[in-house]
C-alpha cells in the first residue's frame, strides 16, 4: 500500500518535472512566435503625441556665411551590436559580420568623433528645411538615421546618443512594434517594443518604415513595388495612425519604391522621403528621394570621417 | 490561429494529464473479485456472420466460464459459408419453440435451435440483416435479465461474468463495458494466460493501444460520466434499457450508436435520470486484432465511419440530450482533436516547409505531446500490474523500448485512419467496406448487408 503510494508520488514527481522542463525549454519559442504573428492593432497608436513634440521645434542658427553648411550627411544605420553579443546568426557565410549590424564599439567611437568634432544633430524637419531653403545649419551638421526599429537601438544606441546629447530619426516598421514587454536578449532579432519607444522618444524621433510591408515578393521585388498602390497605401496608412499621425517622413524599405510610390507619400502628406542611394543631401534635393550613407560594420573610424565629410 | 491552436492544445493536454493521474491515483492493487451467490441472469448473445474461422474461439471462453445463472444466444445473421454447419455439428442443435419479447423490430427467423450438449446454448438462424439486426433479434429472445453482447471472435474471461454480475448489482448501472484484450498479447493455457510481447509490431501497437484506452482512457471517462463507447466486442446492458432505446439502429457503428442512446434516455427519462454506465476493468474477455497493416486500416476506417455516422446522427442532440459531459468528450476530444485535428496535423510538414519561422512551436507541441503519449504508455503499465497483468521482467523491458518508438511511427497510422475514414464516409456514406474473411464462400446470398459481426469499434 505504501509502496503503492510511493511509486505514485514519484511518477507523479517525475511527470511534472519533466512537463515543467519541456515548457520552460519552448516557452520563449512560442511566445515570440504569438507575438511574431501578433502584428501591432491597425488602429492604436503608440501614444508619443507628447514626449514627440521636440521634433517639431526648429532651432535657429546664427551664422556668419562662411559658418553655413553646403550639404549635409545622412547617415544610415540598422543594428547596434555589442561584439560580445555576436551568434553565428550576425556572421555572413563569409565570416564577414552581416552589413547591417555595427558593433557598439565603433558606433561609440564614431559618436565620441562627432561630438569631439563639434557637430550638430539636425531633426528630419530641420533638414527638410535646410533642403527647402528656409533655414541655414550649422558646417558640421548631421542627420543619424536608424531603420528597421530594432530593439538593440533602445539599449545600446540610444544611451550613447544620450550621453552625447545627440538625436537620431528611427524609421520603425510600425506593425512589428511590440504591445507587450519583452526582455531584451543582446544579438537576438527583436524588435522594439512600445515601452521601448516611450522610453527612448527624447533621443529618436519614430517615423514610418511601413507597417508590415518590410517583406519581398516572392521573385526579391520589395513589397512597395510588388503590391498594387492600394494595397500600399492602406500599409503605410496603418503605420500613420500607429504614430499618431505623424508624417514628417518616409523611409522606403530596402529603398526600393517607383514612381507611384513617390506620389502617394506626396497624397499621402510626406513630408520627406528617404533611400538607400548614398550621396550628399543639399540645397534643391529632391525632398522625396534623399539619399543616406550606410554605415557598415567594416566602416573603419578613418573611412567615416571621409563619409562625414570631415576629410 | 496560433492562440486558438494553442488553447485547444492547452485543453487537450489537460485532459491527457486527467488520462494519467486519475487512474493512477485510483485503482489500488488488484483484490481477488469477490464472487457473488446471487447470480443475476445473464444472456450472452453473439451474432455471426460468415465466421466459420474463428466461431469456435467464442465456444472455448463459454464452456469455462466460472458462472451458472446465463445462457448464450448464438444469432447466425445469414452466413453464405459454413458458420451454421460447424455450430450444427459442434453443438447437437434441436430445433426449440421460443417466445420473442416482440418489442423490436428484426428481420425474419428461420428456425431457433438449443443445444443438445449444452443445454444453455442457443441458436437463432435469421436472414441476414446486418449486426445490429442480429443483436435486436437476439435480445428479443432472451430471457435473462442482463444482455452481455459478444463479437464472434472474442471469449470471455472465466470470471468475465461474475464481475459483470457484481458491476450490475448496483441498480443505477444500467450498462456497462469490460475489458478487451488483445489475444495475440498473450501465451499459455487459455486458463493461464500470462501477458507476452512476442509478436509483431503492428500487434504490439494495438497492444498497447488498447491497454490505454482501457485501463487509463475508459477508466477516467466512467469517472467523468462521459464514456462514448461501450465496445460492442464487449459490452453489457439490462435488457429493459435496450428495450426502452428500442434496440439497435443499423449503422456500421452501432455499438457507439447504443451508447449515446442509452446517455440520451438517461438524461431525457425520468426513470432512468440517476442510471450510470459503468466501466468494468476486471471483466475481460480476450480478442484477435487484424494482424496485417491492411486489415487494420479497413478496420479503423470502418470505425471512424461509424464515429462520423453517430456524429450527424445525433448532431441535434448534443448538449441538451446528451448532456454537457458526453456531448464534450465526444465533441471536443474524438471530433475536433481527433478527427478534425488529423487534417491540419497531416498538413504541418507542408506548412513547415512553406514557413520555416514557426518551426519551433511545432517542433513544441509535437514533443508535448510524445512526451504525454510516452508517460501514458508508462503509467498504463503500472495501472496493468495493478490489475494483475504483469510483464516478465525481459518482456517489460521490451515493452518499454517499444513504447517511445511507437509514438513517433505506428501512432502516426492513426492520422490516415482518421483521414481516409472520413473523406470515405463523405465521399459515399452508404458503402460500407468490409474486410472479407478468408476462406469465406464466394456464393453470397442475394444483396446481403455486409456486416461483420466481429471487430467492433473497441476504443
Amino acid at each position: 500500500m505504501k509502496k503503492e503510494l510511493l511509486i505514485n508520488l514519484l511518477f507523479t514527481f517525475v511527470f511534472f518535472f519533466s512537463f515543467t522542463m519541456l515548457i520552460t525549454f519552448f516557452a520563449d519559442d512560442v511566445t515570440e512566435a504569438l507575438q511574431y504573428n501578433d502584428l501591432f492593432p491597425k488602429d492604436e497608436n503608440f501614444e508619443l503625441a507628447s514626449c514627440q513634440q521636440w521634433t517639431r521645434d526648429v532651432r535657429s542658427f546664427p551664422l556668419k556665411d562662411y559658418e553655413k553648411a553646403k550639404s549635409v550627411p545622412v547617415l544610415m544605420y540598422h543594428r547596434i551590436i555589442d561584439e560580445k553579443d555576436l551568434d553565428e546568426n550576425l556572421y555572413e557565410e563569409d565570416g564577414s559580420i552581416v552589413s547591417t549590424v555595427v558593433l557598439k564599439e565603433n558606433f561609440t567611437e564614431q559618436m565620441k568623433l562627432l561630438k569631439r568634432e563639434e557637430y550638430t544633430t539636425l531633426t528630419l524637419r530641420e533638414l527638410e528645411l535646410f533642403i527647402n531653403g528656409k533655414l541655414d545649419v550649422p558646417k558640421n551638421s548631421i542627420v543619424l538615421t536608424f531603420d528597421d526599429g530594432f530593439k538593440d537601438n533602445a539599449y545600446e544606441a540610444y544611451p550613447v546618443l544620450k550621453e552625447n546629447d545627440f538625436t537620431a530619426a528611427s524609421f520603425v516598421i510600425t506593425g512589428s512594434i511590440t504591445k507587450n514587454e519583452k526582455d531584451y536578449k543582446p544579438g537576438t532579432f527583436q524588435y522594439l517594443s512600445v515601452h521601448d519607444l516611450k522610453n527612448s522618444c527624447d533621443v529618436f524621433e519614430f517615423e514610418s518604415h511601413t507597417y508590415n510591408f518590410h517583406q519581398r515578393m516572392k521573385d526579391g521585388t520589395p513589397f512597395l513595388i510588388g503590391k498594387t498602390d492600394k494595397d500600399a497605401e492602406a500599409d503605410i496608412r496603418a503605420s500613420i495612425v500607429n504614430l499618431d499621425g505623424s508624417k514628417q517622413a518616409f523611409a522606403s524599405p530596402y529603398g526600393g519604391f517607383d514612381d507611384g510610390n513617390i506620389q502617394l507619400f506626396k497624397d499621402l502628406g510626406f513630408n520627406m522621403a528617404f533611400t538607400v542611394v548614398p550621396g550628399d543631401v543639399s540645397r534643391g534635393t529632391n525632398i522625396y528621394e534623399i539619399p543616406r550613407k550606410e554605415i557598415k560594420p567594416e566602416t573603419t573610424i578613418e573611412e567615416y570621417k571621409q563619409i562625414i565629410g570631415l576629410q | 490561429m496560433l492562440m486558438a491552436t494553442l488553447i485547444v492544445f492547452g485543453l487537450y493536454v489537460m485532459i491527457q494529464i486527467a488520462y494519467l493521474f486519475y487512474p493512477l491515483f485510483s485503482v489500488k492493487k488488484s483484490e481477488n473479485s469477490v464472487r457473488l451467490d446471487k447470480e443475476k441472469g445473464i444472456s450472452v448473445i453473439i451474432p455471426a456472420f460468415n465466421e466459420e474461422q474463428i466461431i469456435l474461439n467464442s465456444l472455448q471462453g463459454i464452456i469455462n466460464l466460472k458462472y451458472s445463472n446465463y445462457e448464450v444466444i448464438f444469432v447466425n445473421d445469414g452466413s453464405s459459408d459454413n458458420t451454421l454447419s460447424l455450430l450444427h455439428s459442434h453443438l447437437d442443435l434441436q430445433p426449440v419453440e421460443l417466445v420473442p419479447a416482440s418489442k423490436i423490430s428484426h428481420n425474419e427467423i428461420n428456425q431457433i435451435y438449443q443445444s443438445g450438449i449444452s443445454p444453455k446454448i442457443y441458436l437463432i438462424d435469421k436472414e441476414n440483416g446486418g449486426k445490429a439486426d442480429a443483436l435486436n433479434a437476439g435480445i428479443e429472445y432472451a430471457s435473462k435479465e442482463l444482455i452481455v453482447t459478444l463479437d464472434a471472435d472474442s471469449m470471455l474471461d472465466p470470471l468475465s461474468l461474475c464481475e459483470v454480475n457484481s458491476a450490475f448489482q448496483k441498480e443505477t448501472v444500467i450498462a456497462g463495458g469490460g475489458l478487451v484484450q488483445i489475444t495475440q498479447g498473450f501465451t499459455g493455457n487459455f486458463l493461464y494466460l500470462r501477458p507476452s510481447f512476442k509478436t509483431k509490431g503492428i500487434i504490439r501497437y494495438q497492444i498497447l493501444q488498447y491497454l490505454t484506452a482501457f485501463y487509463l482512457h475508459k477508466m477516467t471517462q466512467s469517472k467523468l460520466k462521459s464514456i462514448i463507447v461501450i465496445a460492442g466486442a464487449f459490452g453489457a446492458f439490462r435488457k429493459q434499457v435496450l428495450f426502452d432505446v428500442n434496440g439497435y439502429r443499423k449503422t456500421v457503428g452501432e455499438d457507439m450508436d447504443i451508447t449515446l442512446k442509452i446517455h440520451r434516455l438517461i438524461k431525457t427519462t425520468r426513470k432512468y435520470r440517476k442510471s450510470t454506465l459503468a466501466f468494468i476493468p476486471r471483466a475481460i474477455c480476450y480478442t484477435e486484432c487484424p494482424s496485417t497493416l491492411k486489415e487494420l486500416v479497413q478496420q479503423r476506417i470502418r470505425w471512424q465511419k461509424g464515429f462520423i455516422d453517430c456524429v450527424i446522427h445525433f448532431r441535434r442532440d448534443f448538449f441538451q440530450k446528451l448532456g454537457f459531459r458526453v456531448s464534450f468528450m465526444l465533441l471536443f476530444e474524438y471530433l475536433l482533436l481527433g478527427t478534425l485535428n488529423a487534417f491540419p496535423t497531416a498538413m504541418i510538414p507542408i506548412m513547415l516547409l512553406i514557413y520555416p519561422d514557426n518551426y519551433m512551436v511545432a517542433v513544441a507541441l509535437f514533443s508535448t505531446t510524445a512526451f504525454l503519449s510516452i508517460y501514458q504508455g508508462f503509467i498504463t503499465l503500472i495501472v496493468a500490474a495493478r490489475f494483475g497483468s504483469k510483464y516478465s521482467f525481459k518482456q517489460l523491458i521490451k515493452v518499454l523500448l517499444f513504447i517511445p518508438v511507437e509514438t513517433i511511427t505506428y501512432r502516426l497510422l492513426g492520422l490516415v485512419f482518421v483521414i481516409s475514414g472520413t473523406i470515405m464516409y463523405m465521399v459515399n456514406k452508404n458503402s460500407w467496406h468490409v474486410t472479407k474473411r478468408t476462406g469465406q464462400n464466394t456464393v453470397a446470398p442475394p444483396n446481403p448487408v455486409p456486416a461483420e459481426t466481429s471487430n467492433s469499434h473497441v476504443i
